[in-house]
């Protein structure tokens, strides 16, 4: 019975301190402080996802304009010589 | 017994809390969990931010690129447009559109049978002398509109020699009095189908002409179309032909 009543004695000061000790958590503000930083890189991922597509793009007609004025300046390599200039 | 109640209620409160516990634990992160993802999150931002700058400038560098390549060609196609004798670019679209949609009817042209070909033969020579003008403007001048036009001519070229071989013969009807001429006679020539059952290929020949083949007129032009044997439509109009002349004279003596 002594042995018993020991036992539910260590279990509840076991329990008080386990509960104590345990409750060292982040506070409300240091949560919202790292749902702020999440919202922020995915805000950033967004950006940096559609300025990728821009900058491919851009390029994309760049080399095409590109090869367009290669084209003329064979064009009028061709005209020129056929005038005989 | 007062302090067995106790002990047990103390049990009871020690399991709760316990329970609690590890359901706390469960959901809610530790300190050390949230330092972690703190750390995480903030090395990523970092990482995004400069990740940002670095497409901003690239971005602008290739608007920079993009904005001179416009002027360089703009002055190029300029040059060329002078080059060419001034002319407009319109005038170049429309030249280049019409040198499409003859690509296009040639082609087609191209796939059509003989007897279609010799139908559409006035429109093949205008194309043929519409490209021969097309090649003498500057226009032609330009490599890529200079070969289309060439590829162009030599496709026409190919469609003529088609039109010369396959250009049916003709025969040219003299009089009864003096040549004989009726379909069955002219069929029978060597120089025609040297076969007199022939004829009916004549009669479907030129419907635009002969509605009864018994009756031609001189110097209408015959077209003699090709082939030894008659095909189902001639051998179809023969028949025809043979079933009316048969029934004529039960026909005639019945109206005597």
């Amino acid at each position: 019975m002594k042995s018993i009543r020991f036992l539910l004695i260590v279990s509840f000061a076991a329990s008080i301190v386990v509960f104590g000790g345990c409750a060292s958590s982040p506070s409300d503000q240091e949560l919202q402080q790292l749902d702020q930083l999440k919202k922020d890189v995915a805000g950033l991922e967004g950006q940096v996802k559609d300025k990728t597509a821009a900058k491919a793009n851009l390029d994309k007609q760049n080399n095409e304009k590109s090869a367009k004025l290669t084209q003329c300046r064979s064009d009028q390599d061709a005209v020129k010589k056929s005038l005989g200039k | 017994m007062k302090a067995q109640k106790l002990f047990s209620l103390m049990f009871l409160v020690s399991i709760l809390l316990l329970a609690n516990t590890v359901a706390l634990f469960a959901q809610q992160m530790s300190k050390e969990q949230w330092q972690d993802e703190m750390k995480t999150y903030t090395a990523k931002r970092t990482d995004l931010q400069s990740q940002l700058t670095k497409l901003d400038a690239d971005i602008k560098d290739l608007q920079a690129q993009s904005d001179k390549l416009d002027a360089d060609l703009q002055s190029c196609q300029q040059e060329l447009y002078a080059l060419l004798g001034g002319i407009t670019p319109e005038q170049l679209n429309a030249f280049i559109n019409e040198l499409s949609t003859m690509e296009k009817r040639v082609s087609e042209l191209q796939g059509m049978s003989d007897d279609e070909l010799l139908k559409n033969r006035d429109e093949v020579m205008r194309i043929d002398g519409r490209l021969k003008e097309m090649a003498q403007n500057k226009i032609a001048m330009i490599p890529d509109v200079g070969n289309r036009i060439r590829v162009l001519q030599d496709k026409v070229a190919g469609l003529i020699k088609t039109l010369t071989v396959s250009k049916e013969k003709t025969y040219t009807v003299g009089t009864w009095s003096r040549n004989h001429d009726c379909l069955w006679n002219i069929a029978k020539k060597k120089d025609i189908y040297d076969n007199a059952w022939l004829w009916p290929k004549i009669w479907q020949g030129n419907r635009d002409k002969i509605r009864d083949p018994d009756l031609i007129k001189p110097k209408w032009v015959l077209r003699i179309p090709e082939g030894n044997e008659l095909t189902k439509q001639e051998k179809s109009a023969a028949h025809s032909y043979y079933r009316k002349k048969a029934s004529a004279p039960a026909a005639g003596g019945s109206g005597n």
